[in-house]
């Protein structure tokens, strides 16, 4: 009933050059780059860090060699993944691109729109969004309501979603769009492959609490989408979402995304001597490890053909309770922060304090999450 | 196949939990399996880490009320110290008091788990562990954890010594506390989710409010976490001394006993707290292992320790370093 360890990579051949590899890049990019620079890095876009990613090697490397990917082995991709986030790299340009469109259109996408984006996603220059979300459909995803009629010339796409991370910075964004009737819900949707650049598309960014805009509103007025941008068969939107989720919430950034945290108070607790600090290290890093041993093993068990749900339910519940935890215990250790001379202790904190409740409700709420993992226990 | 041996065998052993010791130890000394960890030709089954917390977590999910993990570390410490012949069985414990002279122990150990029962102890100390022939030993006090698991306080006079090369009792025992916690959660898990789907009140399962759900849920994951740590302190420990990763399993080991025992607990109401019913076996096990051979805080300074001492910015690459070699040590097996 335990996710346990029958699914495990074993170190791939070369796995040092490939870590020190990633390693000198990321580094040699962030160079003096602050721990705030380094924290949440996956929501942090940055297209020059993503091509020189490209150029490297380091997208779609599990990929068929006949679209540009590197046919490396889900064992490599992981350690790569795991690389860029330990450093804090900011790879939100590709991310979702790499980690679940690519896969989607491997997997469901015709040959044409294989050759088309493809490559371009393994260069590091075509960037995906995932449009999910909208203002009456959050976690009761199956009532989306954006509608795709067919016409003649194709599909003529009207409504609105929400919340799409990076869509003003992305070209393509993969949208769950309802093709049948709402008393269908999850029968009636079917995935588009949406040109962000199309007439009809207006794309607002939404300012977050930290200040920064990188989640948005796309609004569809009338917009003409040929038929050959379906993904996937029509009223199979659901079932693709579904495993696409799986691979969008196993991955390394469930606990990997703010580790400048953990490297910030190793350093503090290897300067002040305290006690308190050194044990929480301890226990920071005994959940953190844990959590790496989950997520490689569902990893090892996606990348043998399954599909690991309520797995990468558990990894991302944890991991994202981990990072969100982190922050607050080391505040309650503090006898005062300093939030506002400059201090890179203190500014780390404040940004991930603030940061950090999002990390349960970008891909999926803890609830929702729970409920999935109560389903494969057998409670639902 | 160990496994099933061993599940049959625990059944077997549970189905009268006033059954004495007495009659019970020697069924698992006829399968051998205190010879666990021994070669095949030193009468064992030349089992590895592996192997031990796969059977060990099979007992702690039957609440087996015998000091198997003791006795299969123990003997692995008297066949590293050439000791062969122990009677009774070998326990280990790290609560001492006394010194050494001439190969002789004088002093006492307390909270040994079976010390009533022992023909040797492991004693875990500053130097490398000790084995101390208990022939002679007296017991000062009978006593017992929470669960009833005998934890006895003995005296030494004299006592003949062998050191033990390589070898830590102090992380033996956490490994297979934290094997007997993963087992016994995974136990009580499944009990309470049975549970839930029967029990109804408002002319439903409870099972089907998602307060309780979302309890179970949270149980899941730190049973997850719990497993996977503690397997993974297994496969390193097949490799060499592991004590980093023991302490990451001991360590989330015990803080998921913790959340499992008021889950189960929670799900079961009253009927769960009466001493009838068997949840308790598992729940009383739970909060006595979560402190045994070390507890969450002892083994998080451990690790924060180990972590504070690698030169800055060094975590990370150690680790994952580590990690690399261990996974190809385990696959090439
Ligand atoms: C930083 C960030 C980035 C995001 N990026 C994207 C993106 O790129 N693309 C995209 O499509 N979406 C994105 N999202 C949206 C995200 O997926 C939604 O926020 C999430 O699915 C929850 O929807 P909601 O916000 O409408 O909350 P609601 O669904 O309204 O939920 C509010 C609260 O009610 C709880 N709740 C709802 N239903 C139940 C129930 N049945 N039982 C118990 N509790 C319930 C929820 O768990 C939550 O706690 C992003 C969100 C954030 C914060």
């Amino acid at each position: 009933m335990l996710m346990s360890d029958t699914f495990r990579f074993t170190a791939p051949p070369g796995a040092d050059e490939l870590r020190a590899k990633v390693r000198e890049l990321a580094e040699g990019y962030l160079a003096d780059k602050d721990p705030v620079t380094r924290a949440n890095c996956w929501m942090r876009p940055d297209p020059a860090f993503s091509l020189l990613a490209g150029e490297a090697g380091l997208i779609g490397m599990v990929w068929p060699k006949k679209y540009g990917g590197h046919e490396r082995t889900a064992a490599e991709r992981y350690i790569v993944m795991e690389e860029l986030l330990a450093a804090g790299a900011p790879v939100c340009s590709h991310w979702v691109a790499d980690r679940q469109s690519g896969a989607l259109l491997l997997k469901y996408g015709t040959e044409e729109q294989r050759q088309k984006i493809i490559p371009g996603i393994v260069r590091g220059e075509t960037y995906f969004c995932i449009g999910l979300s909208e203002p009456g459909s959050g976690s009761d995803l199956a009532s989306v309501r954006t509608r795709a009629t067919h016409t003649a010339e194709g599909w003529r796409i009207n409504g609105q979603k929400i919340w799409s991370t990076i869509a003003h910075k992305s070209h393509y964004m993969i949208a769950l769009i309802r093709t049948g009737s709402e008393e269908e819900r999850q029968k009636g949707l079917s995935q588009f492959l949406i040109d962000l650049s199309m007439p009809g598309i207006d794309i607002r960014p939404i300012r977050d609490l930290t200040g920064t805009e990188e989640f948005t509103e796309v609004f569809f007025d009338d917009v003409l989408v040929p038929d050959s941008m379906r993904i996937g068969e029509v009223g199979e939107g659901w079932k693709q979402v579904t495993a696409e989720l799986a691979l969008e919430r196993s991955g390394p950034e469930r606990y990997l995304t703010s580790f400048s945290l953990l490297n910030a108070l190793i350093r503090f607790g290897q300067t002040s001597g305290r006690d308190d600090i050194r044990r929480l290290v301890g226990q920071a890093v005994a959940e953190l490890w844990s959590l790496r041993e989950m997520s490689m093993s569902t990893a090892a068990k996606l990348a043998s053909g399954e599909d690991p749900v309520v797995e990468a339910s558990i990894v991302k519940d944890l991991g994202t309770g981990y990072e969100q935890e982190l922050p607050r215990a080391v505040q309650a250790l503090l006898e005062e922060v300093d939030f506002a001379s400059g201090d890179d202790f203190g500014r780390l904190l404040a940004y991930l304090l603030q940061a950090s409740p999002s990390f349960s409700l970008r891909g999926g709420t803890r609830e929702v999450l729970r409920g999935i993992i109560a389903r494969g226990l057998g409670l639902r | 196949m160990l496994v099933d041996m061993a599940e049959k065998l625990f059944a077997d052993l549970t189905t009268d939990r006033s059954a004495p010791f007495a009659t019970l130890w020697p069924r698992v000394e006829e399968m051998g399996f205190g010879g666990l960890l021994l070669g095949e030709e030193e009468g064992g089954f030349g089992g590895d880490a592996g192997d031990a917390f796969a059977v060990l977590k099979t007992a702690g999910a039957a609440a087996l009320p015998l000091p198997l993990a003791e006795e299969v570390f123990g003997r692995l410490a008297a066949a590293r110290a050439g000791v062969v012949d122990v009677p009774g069985i070998v326990t280990i414990a790290t609560r001492w008091d006394g010194g050494i002279a001439g190969r002789r122990f004088t002093g006492t150990t307390t909270a040994v788990p079976w010390g009533r029962e022992a023909g040797a102890v492991v004693l875990t100390g500053n130097g490398p562990d000790l084995l101390v022939m208990a022939r002679g030993a007296r017991v000062l006090r009978e006593d017992a954890n929470p669960a009833g698991e005998p934890r006895d306080t003995l005296s030494f006079e004299g006592a003949e010594v062998h050191e033990v090369p390589e070898f830590s009792a102090l992380h033996w025992g956490a490994l297979s506390r934290s094997a007997q916690i993963a087992g016994a959660l995974d136990r009580a898990l499944a009990m309470s989710i049975e549970y839930a789907n029967e029990r109804v009140q408002f002319g439903r399962p409870i099972g089907k409010f998602q307060s309780v759900q979302h309890s179970l849920a949270i149980f899941a994951m730190e049973a997850s976490a719990a497993l996977s740590a503690g397997q993974a302190a297994a496969r390193a420990a097949e490799v060499d001394a592991a004590h980093f990763e023991i302490a990451v399993a001991k360590c989330r080991a015990s803080q998921a006993a913790a959340v499992g025992h008021a889950s189960a607990h929670a799900a079961h109401g009253a009927i769960g707290f009466t001493m009838e019913h068997g949840l308790n076996h598992l729940t009383r096990r739970l909060i006595a292992w979560r402190s045994e051979f070390g507890g969450q805080a002892f083994w998080a300074d451990r690790i924060g320790e180990h972590v504070l001492t690698m030169p800055p910015g060094q975590f990370w690459p150690n680790l994952t370093a580590r990690s690399d070699v261990l996974s190809r040590a385990a696959g090439s097996k």
